[in-house]
């Protein structure tokens, strides 16, 4: 029998003023006890509404207007919040999206576990101070935490934290939703192995939630794929590995690949989900699918069986009727593109012609930070040299804190550096005035991490892009419109004409990084910095930015840093590596080598903990 | 501790800044100072008498040396305790008026600044946690359309309603003529009859800022992660509604307990006016009236100090309410 | 604290699919036609907001055209005096034989102007005080920060009280400008929270990268999103002062002479109105105040709403 069971699941958010969103539609799914399923999709897919219903902890507006949910074979879909209580903790407990914030800032740890053991237990504060230290070891924290306060503990202990307390009762069911979002990636992955390590010794049953179908893929047992509200794909993992079925995990998966591999493809999925709170006709993925056919449009698919799994697409039921799935050929899915593609191959330029523009030569930075009647010396950046030339792209990669920020502004001018030299042709950058700068900042632009915080939410698009060209190139206020419009279809956006006119909160996120980026092109700069420019965006179009970036470096011939934390992006468009670790450089070369063939102990701990579910694929080639 | 530490640190530079703008107010007009006081107090007169000028040059502080002596003598005054005399209570030094009035206000002030804000706390507890229901409502819009009234305008209305019209209570002052101030019950009972009046029209205020504070505060952290992980855990609803609801929502409200002792303060000037109340307000009030400067000086430091203080404790209460300044950088 | 931050989060209405793109543009079209503030439209949408912002008008009207709406020279005293409401005159007449209605008339004007002017030079100090503490910030943002503290724990009505009892004179004008200097701090406490953040917004940055000046970053970045801020402090401010004015002219330190609600409290307490029975004398201008404070109450909840999502009806 199934611990947990949905049926027919619809989830809808009621507002006064907006149209009522289906966030959740008719969603059905099982899980044994004991079972460990991944669900992934983009974000605002329903995933975390999918969730929160299944434990009846939706909050307002949102209510279950269809279907049921049962645990134990007792439908729980209606049950009142008093008896709902003692179900909760003891056979379900959770971990939220963003544990950073679930903890009672005022409450020491401690207390935070004894409130949820004593509400269902009679320890005694004794025992119960034995099971904390016994839970916090389990996560590999020191017991002595416990008399710690949340905002104490940094990020990554605050997420084990709120992980052991899920597990304070030992429940037969976790939900953890993105749990180790927002974390390191070498935190990321230590978390959720020994999450996996816990879960197989205890044996509860657990439904991660996540965006990143690579690390689902690799922990969970069964993967269900979420898309505007709908499961679209179900499958064992290593099968959803072996032979994604709909288009859409083909397209998020195809977002993985080897670092290591000579040539590297990898797809995007261009445009973006629809609004739930639109009537829809046919398939919800039809208007972003390479497959569609004039069905799709017409008749929405349904969740059917598809060799060991569940799928809900037209195509891919023809397709298997008439055995022409690549894998019923013997084939590999991914001659079977799934959107867009981004290829990049190894032979890259030879680095030796190029012209240099940036020297970082020797360039050490120590901050002193205050807290309280005690300063601190962190030395931020030591002894780093570089060099950045025309028409290439150097990454600069490193966990968060190694240093790369620091670097970014001293190569901009916001900072000097205490030593060394930073040289723009003739220009010491590390000498610069207050004009000096002003003037530099032509030569050099920035491309940012969030392009939610990157656009002023009050300007246009073309108000915000023909700023630096009144200011940088001198030019009126009609040839800066006509130059704008130009830098639009530039970066792909057109019509040009129509996105100008756009606010930023009119755009979706990849549109945002793509005026972020054509004003940075505005200027015509020699030197462009772009810091995670596709770390905050979905998956399925990182890609594309990325296609997008490269293209513009090698055709204008600009040279590029680009500072990341993530190698496989940097080995798709970096010529050079450069791998920082607490400040200093420990290891840098020509981005294959690097890759291929790491030396350093901490440059390969970062390959490792890169999410890739194709590891034993590659091995085996 | 270091956070302690440096709070009090501020406290004194804050009481230094309060002493020092209680110098430069009186010197901030052109011309002589005391010039200008004689010829107010004179109006139907043309010329000045250069003696009265003296005079109130002497009771100023303000004698003919240069500023940062004055300065200097001015802090001297202040920590012996010499405010000089006042003009309209004459011959009672400044010292002895405000040694009369203070405790009236400080009792006044100090129990409607306690009732006011447990009340007005606890309300709006119970109103964000039944958010939006019967009580949410009529607490919230009685708070928002209480506050728009003038206070001056309900106290007027109280004192004739109450007082004159029922009787219920004296009509004014701070105890019947017969009590002789002091530890005794006939005291006691008449100082507290004629302070019912004055009590009231504050309180009728002073908890709406509480109020809709803390249905504020407390509807935005019943939303929070933190509160939402509280139900996932099986918690009672009073634990939630207490331990993580009102115990983070109230923090803010303890920070403005110190805007809140500066608004008692300065209503009581009107409260104890149209009472007859015999506090510092009223004090204030008379000394502005009958322009005596000294008085009116001294008072409003008195009052700012009031402030300072209640600002002091209010933050050290604060931090042992939240570990996050107790404990932080 | 409910309004630190705002406008920024991507919100519900931010995921249009590619084909409304026809929508999104006649949007944006209309809004430019007829030019509405966008904080003016925000506001008109709530519904307290709205009823606030239709009182305020009828106040406005009243005040502008006082000459039209008072049935007699507000100051003429040839009346027969303590007459009964009705009897030819609305609310009676004073003690002195002045037509009580035509002062509750032109009270309003003294309110508005005080309300107005005294809120603008509040908000105008607020905001320049705000914005230097928050961007630049470091020591001049501490030192700041402290006299903002000290300006808001003392308490107001006796420091204008004692401010105007120095002041060369005692017009209404002194009075605003007392006001006005004093009733800063909280404005500037909020702007310069909204500011700190705000200066760490990437565009901030860009904008220095796309080389603008600090006084660019400043009006065409920075303000544009803190309108609604402006607008809250400005009605708070206006409160404060409209309150202040009333309070101070209650207690007879204002210019008695001055027709306003607090001068008529005034006249009205001193001259016993409440043991003679002149209950309008004193209930009237009581309650107009109440209805102005109420109307920007009122619309000041829309504005709230903006900042606080939590707050937004559901
Ligand atoms: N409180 C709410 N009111 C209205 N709509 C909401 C609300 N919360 C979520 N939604 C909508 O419901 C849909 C699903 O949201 P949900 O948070 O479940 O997505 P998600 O898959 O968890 O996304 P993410 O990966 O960003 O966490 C989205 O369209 C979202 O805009
Ligand atoms: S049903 Fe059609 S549109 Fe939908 S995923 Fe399958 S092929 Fe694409
Ligand atoms: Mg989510």
């Amino acid at each position: 029998m199934s611990l947990l069971a949905v049926d027919q699941l619809d989830v809808t958010y009621l507002t006064r003023k907006r149209p009522p969103v289906q966030a959740v539609r008719g969603v059905s799914l099982t899980i044994g006890p004991g079972e460990f399923v991944g669900l992934v999709g983009e974000s605002g897919s329903g995933k975390s509404t999918l969730g929160n219903a299944t434990i009846r902890l939706l909050s307002r507006p949102g209510e279950i207007t269809g279907g049921t949910v049962s645990f134990n074979g007792q439908d729980i879909t209606a049950l009142g919040e008093d008896r709902l209580r003692p179900m909760r903790w003891r056979d379900i407990s959770t971990v939220f999206q963003s544990s950073m914030n679930s903890l009672n800032p005022v409450m020491p740890i401690e207390a935070q576990f004894r409130d949820a053991i004593q509400a269902h237990s009679r320890a005694s504060n004794g025992q119960v101070r034995k099971r904390v230290a016994e839970l916090l070891t389990m996560v590999d924290i020191d017991p002595s935490f416990m008399r710690f306060y949340p905002h104490e503990l940094s990020g990554g202990m605050k997420q084990r934290v709120a992980l052991a307390l899920a597990l304070a009762l030992e429940p037969k069911f976790v939900l953890l939703d993105e749990p180790t979002t927002g974390l390191d990636v070498v935190v990321q992955r230590a978390i959720l192995e020994r999450l996996r390590v816990i879960q197989r010794e205890q044996e509860f049953a657990v439904l991660l939630i996540s965006h990143d179908l690579g690390s689902v893929l690799e922990f969970s047992d069964r993967v269900l794929v979420m898309y505007a509200g709908e499961i679209v794909e179900e499958q064992a993992a290593a099968d959803m590995l072996r032979h994604p079925r709909h288009p859409y995990s083909r397209g998020l998966l195809g977002s993985y690949a080897s670092p290591t591999a000579k040539t590297i493809a990898i797809t995007y999925i261009p445009g973006r989900p629809p609004d739930l709170s639109k009537p829809h006709q046919g398939c919800l993925f039809a208007p972003r699918c390479v497959d569609a056919i004039p069905l799709c449009r017409m008749k929405a698919p349904e969740l059917l069986p598809l060799g060991d799994g569940l799928v809900a697409c037209h195509v891919a039921k023809m397709r298997a009727e008439a055995g022409q799935l690549p894998e019923q050929q013997g084939r590999s899915w991914r001659t079977q593109a799934a959107g867009a593609v981004f290829t990049k191959h190894t032979v890259a330029k030879d680095p030796t012609g190029a012209e240099d523009i940036l020297r970082f030569e020797g360039v050490s930075k120590l901050y002193t930070r205050r807290r309280g009647f005690k300063t601190t010396l962190v030395q931020a950046v030591d002894d780093v040299s570089f060099v950045l030339s025309k028409g290439h792209v150097t990454a600069l990669v490193g966990q968060s804190g190694s240093g790369k920020s620091t670097i970014a502004k001293l190569v901009t001018g916001i900072e000097r550096p205490d030593s060394g030299e930073i040289s723009f042709g003739d220009l010491r950058v590390d000498r610069l005035g207050r004009r000096g700068l002003r003037d530099f900042r032509k030569h050099i632009q920035m491309v940012f991490q969030d392009p939610y915080s990157a656009l002023n939410p009050a300007h246009t698009v073309l108000s915000t892009l023909m700023r630096p060209l009144i200011n940088h190139k001198g030019m009126s206020r009609g040839q800066a419109q006509s130059r704008a419009l130009e830098l639009l279809e530039t970066v792909g956006l057109t019509p040009p004409e129509r996105f100008g006119q756009r606010h930023p909160h009119q755009l979706s996120g990849g549109q945002r990084q793509r005026i972020v980026i054509a004003r940075a092109l505005a200027p015509e700069p020699a030197i462009i910095i772009a810091d995670e420019p596709i770390s905050s965006l979905d998956v399925s179009i990182r890609a594309e930015i990325l296609e997008l970036l490269d293209g513009l470096v090698r055709e204008q011939g600009i040279a590029m840093l680009y500072i990341t934390h993530d190698l496989l992006s940097a080995r798709l468009l970096a010529d050079d590596i450069i791998v920082l670790n607490e400040g200093k450089v420990v290891e840098a070369g020509r981005a294959e080598d690097v890759i291929a063939n790491p030396q350093h102990a901490y440059t390969q701990l970062l390959l490792r903990s890169i999410p890739n579910p194709f590891v034993e694929e590659t091995a085996a080639d | 501790m270091i956070y302690f530490v440096r709070r009090f640190a501020v406290f004194l530079l804050t009481l230094w800044a309060a002493i020092t703008l209680n110098f430069i107010i009186p010197r901030l007009q052109p011309g002589d100072p005391a010039e200008r006081i004689v010829r107010r107090l004179n109006p139907n007169s043309r010329t000045v008498d250069p003696n009265q000028v003296e005079a109130v040059r002497k009771m100023l502080g303000l004698p003919d040396t240069n500023i940062f002596e004055q300065y200097l003598q001015y802090l001297q005054t202040l920590v012996r305790g010499e405010f000089g005399v006042s003009y309209s209570y004459f011959p009672f030094t400044v010292t002895h008026m405000i040694g009369q009035t203070l405790p009236w206000t400080l009792v006044l002030g100090a129990v409607t600044l306690f009732i006011g804000f447990v009340v007005g706390t606890l309300l709006g507890a119970w109103a964000a946690w039944r958010r939006n229901g019967p009580f949410d409502s009529v607490t919230t819009l009685g708070a928002t359309f209480l506050g728009t009234l003038p206070s001056f305008w309900i106290a007027l209305l109280l004192l004739y309603v109450c007082a004159f019209k029922w009787g219920w209570f004296p009509v004014g002052g701070g105890y019947s003529g017969d009590a002789q101030p002091g530890w005794n019950w006939a005291f006691i009972s008449s100082a507290f009859e004629h302070s019912v009046l004055p009590a009231v029209s504050i309180l009728l205020f002073a908890p709406i800022g509480w109020i809709l504070g803390m249905r504020n505060n407390m509807v935005t952290i019943l939303g929070d992660d933190y509160t939402r992980l509280a139900k996932a855990k099986g918690l009672s609803e009073r634990r939630i509604a207490l331990w993580y609801g009102a115990r983070v929502a109230v923090l803010p409200n303890v920070a403005g307990l110190a805007l809140a002792v500066g608004g008692i303060l300065g209503g009581s000037v009107v409260i104890e006016q149209i009472f007859s109340y015999p506090g510092m307000g009223r004090l204030l009030f008379e000394a502005l009236r009958d322009g005596d400067y000294p008085l009116m000086q001294t008072v409003f430091l008195f009052i700012i100090i009031g402030v300072l203080l209640a600002d002091l404790v209010a933050d050290f209460l604060y931090g042992v309410l939240d570990p996050r300044v107790r404990r932080g950088g | 604290m409910s309004m630190l931050q705002q406008g920024e989060t991507p919100t519900v209405s931010d995921a249009l699919p590619l084909d409304e793109e026809g929508a999104v543009e006649q949007q944006t079209r209309a809004n430019r036609r007829f030019r509405v503030p966008g904080w003016l439209g925000i506001l008109w949408e709530n519904r307290k907001s709205r009823v606030g912002l239709v009182m305020l008008a009828i106040f406005l009207i009243v005040a502008v055209f006082a000459p039209l709406f008072s049935p007699h020279d507000p100051r003429s005293n040839d009346f027969a005096p303590n007459l009964d409401p009705g009897s030819g005159h609305l609310l009676g007449t004073t003690t002195k034989g002045e037509d009580i209605f035509s002062q509750l008339v032109y009270g309003a004007r003294t309110s508005l102007i005080v309300g107005v002017v005294g809120g603008l030079l509040a908000t105008a100090i607020a905001l320049v005080i705000g914005l230097t503490a928050g961007y630049l910030g470091g020591t001049v943002n501490e030192v700041l920060t402290f006299f903002i503290n000290l300006a808001l724990v003392v308490p107001i009505l006796p420091l204008i009280a004692l401010l105007s009892a120095y002041a060369p004179g005692q017009g209404l004008w002194v009075v605003i400008l007392i006001i006005g200097l004093t009733g800063w701090a909280s404005g500037a406490r909020l702007k310069k929270a909204q500011i700190l953040t705000l200066r760490s917004r990437d565009y901030i940055t860009a904008a220095v990268f796309a080389g603008e000046g600090l006084w660019q970053v400043i009006f065409r970045e920075i303000m544009p999103n803190m309108i609604s801020l402006v607008v809250v402090g400005f009605m708070g401010s206006a409160m404060g002062a409209i309150g202040a004015e009333a309070g101070l002219a209650f207690l007879g330190f204002g210019n008695p002479e001055t027709i306003s609600w607090g001068t008529m409290s005034y006249w009205a307490n001193n001259q016993g109105a409440l043991v003679t029975g002149q209950w309008a004398w004193l209930l009237a201008p009581g309650l107009a105040l109440s209805f102005l404070i109420m109307a920007l109450t009122l619309v000041n909840f829309g504005v709230d709403a903006l900042g606080n999502p939590q707050l937004r009806e559901e």
